[in-house]
């Protein structure tokens, strides 16, 4: 499987993730706040649990101080449905307290109203 | 990948009841405290459990929108049937715990007897795999007791459960609880509830007050151990639920130092407490710590037996463990143990063999 449509650019509105297929892998495409689509495997690299069910949102940065919350990239981090872990939408998929790991991701064209996946 | 194929037997499943559904099992006037008078039981800690879905795995939401573990499908599907579950335990969420429940005995009675009543016709008897704990109200001892009389003959039922809270059970004063467990074939089974763990008070976060609950667990060890429980009543087992495992050395070299210095003070022990441990004390898996096979290794070195772990998922909480992923790939042996053997030795009320008729094989 080289490419394929996984789903309509109305599918999905900015700041929304949602489960397709690519050939036989469950993808997770998300939509970021700037109309930005991202493709990662829809599995967690923790323990695997399935991250659609989860939620897209913001994060508390590392510009937080003690006792004063930072929170931004509204629509940019994927938290998993079980133990919370947080990945980077726009930044390769990298799990914010520990970016030496990343969920594995896809290319993604859009063309016309079609969202193409591709190795 | 899939290696081969090994029964599960999963120490900790958290079914949940709702108000509403132990209605039919509580008398008046308790169940006009709930109906027209809104009791809800207190609860303590200042913050939520800032996951996804607060307590809950985000997608163990039943589909109907009920709270994770409320109903007996949606579990199957999503846990026993879909990892193949030999054997369940469940541990529940109703809590008629002593720091919520306060002095109000009576409630606190009623509750634990509608509970188990629930539990054995919707839970027990509907599935063939699920094992119960016997709940009690254990701060009024004697109406604990007689609960356990009640129903803790059940085939289904394997342990009585005792809150960590704000209780040492350890105390004389509870032993009739321990021996009307023991009269039964049960075990005690130890969940935390809402321990203090902070000097009596709440830390500033929930991953503080997260942290330090194998600190809970330790004082209940220490509290049996020393007040000689395990002596007393040399079948009694005690489980430790969803307190980790990684202290158990620590736990395990500082008592038997402690005995060997200052046995005098507590001459009922006749065994070391390490030795104790080993015989009478078990630890559910989860919340398992990422270590890596070597890390693994050395702990059980370290604790001296491969005996005193039981695998758990804690489903449907948030820090769930697959069963798949939760632990580093042991061999086949040490992987049977702590995935089925273990517990089964543990629970004299659990079937021995596999069942010869269960398909649900589970690959692991
Ligand atoms: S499975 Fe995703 S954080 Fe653990």
């Amino acid at each position: 499987m080289k490419e394929q449509v996984v789903c309509k650019t109305s599918d999905i509105q900015p700041g929304e993730m949602k489960e397709a297929s690519f050939g036989r892998q469950g993808v997770l495409v998300c939509r970021t706040p700037d109309g930005e689509f991202y493709a990662f495997m829809n599995q967690c690299i923790h323990q695997g649990a399935p991250l659609d069910k989860g939620m897209i949102c913001g994060a508390t940065t590392d510009k937080s101080k003690p006792g004063s919350y930072d929170y931004c990239h509204e629509g940019e981090v994927i938290r998993c449905p079980w133990h919370g872990r947080e990945f980077s939408i726009k930044n390769e998929g990298r799990m914010l307290a520990n970016p030496s790991k990343k969920i594995p991701s896809f290319k993604v064209r859009v063309e016309d109203e079609s969202v193409i996946v591709y190795k | 990948m899939p290696k081969y194929q090994i029964p599960i037997v999963d120490t900790d499943i958290h079914e949940r009841v709702q108000y509403k559904d132990i209605l039919e099992y509580l008398d008046e006037p308790y169940k006009h405290y709930i109906t027209n008078c809104h009791w809800i039981q207190e609860k303590h800690m200042p913050y939520t459990q800032p996951a996804v879905a607060g307590v809950d795995r985000a997608d163990a939401i039943v589909p109907d929108g009920r709270p994770a573990g409320s109903d007996l499908k949606f579990m199957q599907e999503q846990l026993l049937d879909d990892i193949g579950h030999e054997i369940g335990i469940l541990t529940s969420a109703l809590d008629p715990s002593p720091s919520s429940m306060h002095g109000w005995h009576e409630m606190a009675v009623a509750l634990a007897s509608a509970y188990n009543d629930w539990q054995i016709e919707n839970w027990l008897e509907k599935d063939e795999r699920l094992y119960g704990s016997v709940h009690i109200a254990a701060q009024d001892r004697d109406a604990a007791i007689k609960e356990i009389e009640r129903v803790g003959s059940h085939p289904k039922m394997v342990q009585v459960l005792l809150p960590i809270d704000d209780i040492m059970w350890g105390d004389p004063f509870y032993h009739p609880i321990f021996e009307a467990a023991e009269k039964h074939n049960l075990m005690i089974g130890m969940h935390h509830n809402e321990p203090p763990v902070y000097y009596g008070k709440w830390p500033r976060y929930f991953i503080e007050w997260h942290t330090l609950i194998p600190t809970a667990h330790m004082k209940q060890i220490t509290s049996m151990m020393f007040n000689g429980v395990f002596d007393k009543f040399p079948n009694l087992g005690l489980m430790m639920i969803e307190g980790g495992f990684t202290f158990i050395p620590h736990l395990m070299w500082k008592m038997d130092q402690q005995y060997r210095d200052l046995r005098h003070e507590v001459p009922w022990l006749k065994r070391k407490p390490s030795q104790i441990m080993k015989e009478q004390v078990r630890f559910t898996t989860q919340p398992a710590e990422e270590l890596t096979k070597k890390e693994f290794m050395s702990l059980i070195e370290q604790m001296g037996t491969d005996e005193m772990l039981c695998f758990s998922t804690d489903y449907p909480h948030w820090d769930y463990d697959s069963p798949y992923r939760a632990l580093p790939n042991l061999d086949a042996e040490l992987k049977q143990k702590i995935f089925a053997e273990n517990a089964k030795a543990f629970y004299p009320k659990l079937p021995k063999k596999r069942r010869a008729n269960n398909e649900r094989a589970s690959s692991l």
